[in-house]
């Protein structure tokens, strides 16, 4: 979809939902949906980084603040936002034994983070508050470091090397780890921590991290991603919609196709004859990635990403667990070319991974629905994804 | 490294200071999985393959798998679920490689949010998946039979 159709897209849906001031015609944002942006940002300055701000509230009151600069990412579950950022004070979340709950949370990209898990109230775009167990970022935590800590990992220490201020984890699913963590300590996310240290331990579902749009009084089914394509060069910025509620209106386009997930979130993708069957539609992750031998790689440092002499046109076929499947046609470009150009957004960045990920440039000229699971509307029960 | 002592407190009087602890997996003996199983109290089940055999570790909401090649050895390991198993312990004497490959990979510039990914000729290791799904691999392309596609490392 082009940047006009994108425009187009976001009008529909303004007249939809009334949302149009008292002044005669000038639009207004209606409540919900919130900005997103690629390009725009300080903090944000990965390429295809997809970002937007979240209102965080001391839980019951009206002490909130907004904090900027909040990955968008349908790869993960839950908000997580660092502490270092946080001027508002949370509620602290405790096990049985009455210790504090930290997390581990792992992320494709071999990054962790490490903090407790705090009541608060958070505001997405216009919508009502809705009261949500996230991670505040705290590598220290619990007694614990940066280099030290139970994800046995270095963790992200602070928003300027992890290039955010946050998280905002609106995957496919309701909780971040769901019924294992609710019966096994030993579930590797979530601990409780007494005296500088910090054991494995159960959470109950309604404890743990978790997706603070399917807490919404409505528009509780999934989010609709909707970005404008780029030229093949790339884009310096962008902007786009994110909608709470996926109910298309009859003013708005249906998606193509609707392929459900299997328990695990993935769907298949068929590509150049192989089979894909841990595949997965990511906006956090910056590229396409996938294995192709006929690719040329790049060299040092961005080895893992293709860098073919001159543009490839590919194309991939998903396949949802319902057997319903589309033909996403795609194009692979140099990165080293792409990168050179100091463009924030590509719609062709590629590298190489062992499974298919479509990661940002599937997004870009696109309007994408995320269906959260048990959560039903006209396209179904989540989780899926539709576009 | 020898394997096969019963108890937590003998292995690491086995171990000389500053060395990998004897239950790593990758790169190590057969023996080595049943201190894995142990360590993370999971239930372990083998089958064969052809020119290789597989173990599976199940413990709350993960599956990891490590391959054996005929002399023993375990070649390669693959982990998912809704957590991430101690990598110190699968990974062994390779663990602070992986580390290292973390760290440079976070500190490349431009940066770049991509899933792991760490490749040479002698260790290939790589993640990805989302929330409730990770997962992950780690083999020693030089010890996979050759009866293996490493693609089929899964």
């Amino acid at each position: 979809m082009k940047r006009f159709a994108a425009t187009m897209t976001v009008v529909s849906l303004l007249a939809a939902c009334g949302g149009v001031d008292d002044n005669g015609g000038t639009p207004t944002t209606p409540g919900n949906v919130l900005p997103i942006s690629i390009g725009t940002s300080s903090v944000c300055v990965t390429i295809n980084e997809l970002c937007t701000s979240v209102t965080i509230c001391q839980p019951g009151t009206g002490n909130c603040q907004t904090v900027p600069d909040v990955l968008v990412d349908i790869g993960s579950v839950g908000l997580r936002v660092f502490g270092s950022v946080l001027s508002t004070p949370l509620q602290q979340t405790m096990d049985v034994q009455g210790h504090a709950v930290g997390e581990c949370t792992f992320f494709a990209d071999g990054t962790s983070t490490w903090g407790p898990v705090q009541m608060a109230d958070v505001v997405l775009g216009g919508s009502p508050a809705v009261r949500v167990p996230i991670q505040v970022i705290v590598p220290t935590f619990g007694g614990q470091s940066v280099s030290s800590n139970p994800c046995n990992d270095t963790v992200d220490a602070a928003p300027d090397e992890a290039n955010l201020n946050g998280i905002l984890g609106i995957g496919l699913f309701r909780q971040d780890c769901g019924a294992v963590c609710a019966v096994n300590t030993n579930n590797t996310l979530y601990f409780s921590c007494n005296g500088g240290s910090c054991a494995g331990t159960t959470v109950p579902l309604t404890d743990q991290v978790q997706n603070p749009v399917w807490l919404l009084p409505s528009g509780n089914n999934g989010v609709v991603l909707t970005l404008p394509n780029v030229p093949a060069s790339g884009s310096p910025a962008l902007s786009g919609s994110l909608v709470l509620g996926i109910d298309p209106s009859a003013s708005t386009t249906p998606p193509a196709a609707v392929l459900p997930t299997d328990d695990g979130g993935f769907v298949t993708t068929l590509y150049k004859a192989r089979t894909f069957t841990q595949s997965l539609l990511d906006s956090g992750s910056n590229g396409l990635f996938f294995p192709d031998a006929s690719l040329v790689s790049c060299a040092m440092p961005l080895n893992g990403f293709y860098c073919p002499s001159s543009a490839v046109n590919l194309s991939g076929t998903i396949i949802g667990a319902n057997s319903r499947q589309t033909t996403v046609p795609f194009q692979v470009a140099n990165t080293e070319s792409l990168v050179a150009t100091d463009n924030a957004a590509f719609n062709n960045l590629g590298g190489d991974l062992s499974t298919f990920n479509w990661g940002l440039p599937f997004f870009l000229g696109r309007t994408v629905f995320i269906g959260i699971e048990g959560q039903s509307s006209s396209l179904g029960t989540g989780p899926f994804y539709a576009f | 490294m020898v394997i096969g002592l019963g108890t937590f407190a003998l292995l690491w009087l086995m171990v000389p200071a500053g060395l990998t602890p004897a239950w790593a997996a990758l790169g190590q003996s057969v023996a080595t999985i049943e201190q894995d199983r142990v360590m993370m109290k999971g239930q372990r089940q083998s089958r064969s393959g052809a020119g290789y055999s597989i173990d599976t570790i199940i413990v709350a909401g993960m599956q990891i798998k490590e391959y054996v090649s005929p002399d023993g050895v375990v070649f390669a390991v693959v982990w998912r679920g809704t957590g991430v198993p101690d990598l110190r312990m699968l990974l062994g004497e390779y663990f602070d490689e992986y580390r290292a490959g973390l760290t440079a990979s976070r500190h490349r510039t431009p940066r770049v949010r991509e899933p792991f990914r760490m490749k040479s000729d002698r260790l290939v290791i790589e993640r990805a998946g989302h929330s409730r799904s990770l997962w992950g691999r780690a083999y020693l392309p030089t010890g996979v039979p050759s009866g293996l596609r490493p693609e089929d490392i899964q």
